[in-house]
Parts: C-alpha cells; structure tokens; sequence
C-alpha cells in the first residue's frame, strides 16, 4: 500500500477511535451514577411506605443527571451511527430504565411508558440516529424491575404492609401478558423473559401466604 | 395503567421487534447469497488463471473479466438490500452485512490483483459497490480491511498451484512479496480493526506457505546450472509427453482394467 493510503485509512480508524474512547469516558461517568443509584434503591426492601417517598426523591437528583451524559454521548456519535455503538452503553441504560420503572412503580403504582422512559436521559427528537432508548433495552429495565418487585413483594411483607404483594402481582401479570405478545428471538431477552415466570411464581406464593392467613385489610382492594 | 392499555402498547413493541427481525433475517439471507455468488467467483478465477495459455497477460486480464461478471450477479442482491440499510439501519444490521461484504471484497479484490497486480484501493471497491443510484451503502473501513486480509489466503493458493506451470516460479516470488508487503501494511491497522489481528495470523502463516515453496523451488534449481526458462523447457517437455495424447491415457486405463 502506498504510505499516504496507509494514513489515510489510519485517518479514517483514529476518527472513530477518537469516537469510541470519548464515549468510554461518558460511560464510565454514567455507570458511577448507576451504582448509586442502585444503591440508594436498594434500601426500599427495608423502608416503610410512610418514608418511601423521601427515600425515591433522594434518587432523583442522581437519575437525572444521567442526561448530562447522553447528551454528551448524543454529541460525539456521528449521524446514522447509534447502532455502531450502542452496546458500549447499553447495560447502564437498561439500569437507568429499571431506576426509573421502578420509581414510577413505587409511586404510582404505574407502568412508566417507553417515551417517559426516554425522558428521563433526556432524549430529544433530532437524536433520533445518535441516540435513542431502543425497545429491547426499555424491556430489559422492565424486567429487571419485575425480578426487584418479586424481592419486594416478600420485604414489603415483613415490613406489615400485605396489601403490597397483591398489587404488585397485578402489576407483574399485566406485564407479563404484554411481554407473552412479542415474538422475542432467540436472545438474551427471550431468556430473561422465560425467567419471569420465577417471579411471578414467587409474588403468588406471597399473595397465597398473605391471604390464606386473612392478612388483608377487610376492605378489598379494587 | 390498565391491563388494556399495557397490551396496546405492547402490540406497538411488536410491530417495531418483528419489523427488525424480518429484516435483519432478510439480510442474512441476502448476505449469503452474497457470499456464495463470491465463492464461486472466487473458483472462478483459481480455475482460469491455472489454464493453458501462451499469452499470460491475456489470461489473467480474461480471468478478471470473467470473475467480475460472475461477482456483478451480487449487485441486484446489494441493490435490494439498500432501502433495508437507509440511515441508521446500515449499522443496525451491519453484523448481519459484513460477512458477504467482506467475502465480495475477496473475490473482488483477488481478481484486481490478477489483473493490476495491486492492491485494490478503499475507493474502488466502494466504486464497484455501487450502481447509477449511487453507492449501495458506505463501506465501512474495517470490512475493506479485513475483506483484503483474506485476499491473502487466496493468493496463496494462486502460487502454490502456479508452481507447476512455467514462470509459475516468478509469479510465485512475486505473490510471496505482495503477500509480505500486505502483512506489513495491515500490521498498522490491527490496533483500530477488531478480528484483524486473527486474521493477521492467517496472513502469517498463508506468507509461510509461500516461502516454503519458493525455498524449494530455489533449492531444487539450483542443482542444475540452467536458467529458470531453460528448466521450464524440460519440465514442459517432459510432462507434455504424458498428457498429450488423451488416447494414450485411455490405453493406459484400459491396461489396467
């Protein structure tokens, strides 16, 4: 090869080495935000509903400076690129949508949608081919949420609040049912989503427990 | 949120997953169509170039010639597969592209060197994946790269079964120096290019192949004090003996039975 298409070429590489090492940097920042946050998270199968709020307020903060980071991420990925290097960041952002599923859970007992999903990195519309929250990844946080709720549902059980494990299996099915909808090939998805019956079988043994021996308020729920 | 509303919005999720997985199986299947159109013109070439011929430089420009008509069967493949790579889908689905590209830029670039002797330039084989319509995508510098380091495989074969033939010996050098300089280059690039370094150790010892024969050739010659030309004479006389008359062989068969 002639040496000046030897650099060229060698121009070409550096550029998107220059790309990838700028996106480590990013992420590297990103999956310290994570750790705390699963970290504060953590602590709810230990705290009473009535100090819950506080608790996934004092999250907040964290979670949401998680978009200082996409933003900057948004800003290094050159058009059309984000699939090149969306698996560099992909495991943080199924994390953050989990925070995020779960906190919305926590407080209002509702499932957080995929663009409410998005917002919370922040995710503008002229990203769209840089940065985005793909399907796959707002699933896999769903389910990770579902495995914390079925943690949850025993915890909260301990903690005297039995009205939670009947709510959370609603929840649980709801989604359930919703992911018995997709066609999943054959992919780590597909197995996290075949591990899910683990849990539902779990929070159903709780809400077995809890109402077998009249644990519930007399008032159904509705 | 109610059941109902969670199974909409479920149903848009799978719209959006089934939309991605027809097309990423659409694109595997075209990419081994790719592939395949590639081997044979990959077979192709081996199989001109080793033909009896006075004229070298005519053959291997008719070898060329060929192999790129056969390879030109993959461009209505490439062709359908460009709306399915528009935008950000091209790297979407590019693990699922690679391998017939890089098998394309093979065969591609085995017969550019038969024909130029040279390496086939980034530029050129984009060129060529291309129709009236503009390029059928942007070939990523990683697949040009790790499509020529199996060039070198090829061109192993060349030599090693170009040994037989007269001036076989020269193209043999010849290859075992492009070959050599090849390993060199791509050395540069193996830091940036994942895969390229495995494929450097088949470069390695493709390069090793070669040397060995060009050694024996050397060695071999050297017990007679002729030049090359000189000892192609005899071999070819020698051998011509023997396959000449296809009746001869018949009679041999026949002796045998």
């Amino acid at each position: 090869m002639d040496p000046l298409v030897v650099e060229n070429l060698n121009t070409l590489l550096e550029q998107d080495m220059g790309v990838s090492e700028k996106i480590k940097e990013q992420v590297k920042e990103l999956d310290k935000k994570v750790r705390i946050i699963v970290g504060i998270l953590g602590k709810i199968h230990s705290t009473p509903s009535n100090s819950m709020p506080e608790l996934l307020t004092s999250v907040e903060p964290v979670l949401f400076s998680c978009r200082d980071n996409a933003s900057a991420i948004a800003g290094v990925i050159p058009p059309d690129q984000f699939w090149r290097w969306k698996d560099m960041w992909s495991n943080s952002m199924r994390t953050v949508v989990f925070a995020a599923a779960l906190i919305e859970y926590l407080r209002k007992g509702s499932l957080l949608s995929l663009p409410r999903a998005a917002e919370t990195f922040g995710i503008q519309e002229e990203w769209k081919d840089r940065f985005l929250l793909p399907v796959e990844d707002y699933l896999h946080g769903l389910i990770a949420m579902v495995n914390e709720l079925s943690r949850y549902a025993v915890n909260a059980v301990t903690l005297g609040n039995f009205e939670e494990p009947m709510r959370i299996s609603t929840f649980v099915k709801d989604i359930f049912s919703g992911f018995t909808m997709l066609n999943l090939k054959n992919d780590l998805l597909r197995r996290r989503f075949d591990s899910l019956k683990y849990d539902l079988k779990k929070i159903e043994e709780v809400v077995y427990d809890v109402s077998l021996r009249k644990l519930l308020p007399l008032k159904p729920l509705e | 949120m109610p059941s109902a509303a969670i199974l909409q919005v479920f149903e848009h999720f799978r719209e959006d997953i089934d939309d991605a997985n027809d097309r990423r199986e659409r694109l595997i299947k075209a990419s081994r169509d790719v592939t395949n159109i590639s081997k044979k013109a990959i077979f192709l070439l081996h199989r001109l170039i080793l033909e009896d011929s006075g004229d070298e430089r005519a053959l291997a420009l008719r070898a060329a010639s060929e192999g790129r008509a056969k390879l030109a069967e993959s461009h209505a493949i490439f062709a359908l597969m460009r709306p399915e790579l528009v935008g950000d889908r091209f790297w979407r689905h590019h693990r699922q592209v690679s391998p017939g590209l890089q098998e394309y830029i093979e065969a591609l670039s085995f017969a550019h060197y038969l024909e130029q002797g040279t390496l086939i330039s980034y530029a050129q084989v984009q060129a060529a994946l291309s129709d009236a319509d503009g390029p059928f995508f942007t070939l990523p510098v990683a697949d040009y790269l790790l499509g020529l380091s199996d060039l070198t495989g090829e061109l192993m074969r060349f030599a090693i079964s170009n040994l037989g033939r007269r001036s076989g010996r020269t193209k043999a050098n010849e290859v075992c120096a492009f070959v050599r300089n090849c390993k060199a280059d791509f050395e540069l690039f193996t830091p940036h290019v994942r895969d390229l370094c495995k494929k450097q150790h088949v470069t390695a010892s493709s390069l090793e192949k070669i040397e060995a024969a060009a050694y024996t050739v050397v060695v071999r010659g050297s017990e007679y004090d002729l030049a090359p030309e000189a000892l192609d004479d005899i071999v070819s006389k020698a051998s011509a003996r023997f396959s000449d008359h296809d009746s001869h062989q018949d009679h041999v068969v026949y002796n045998d039975v």
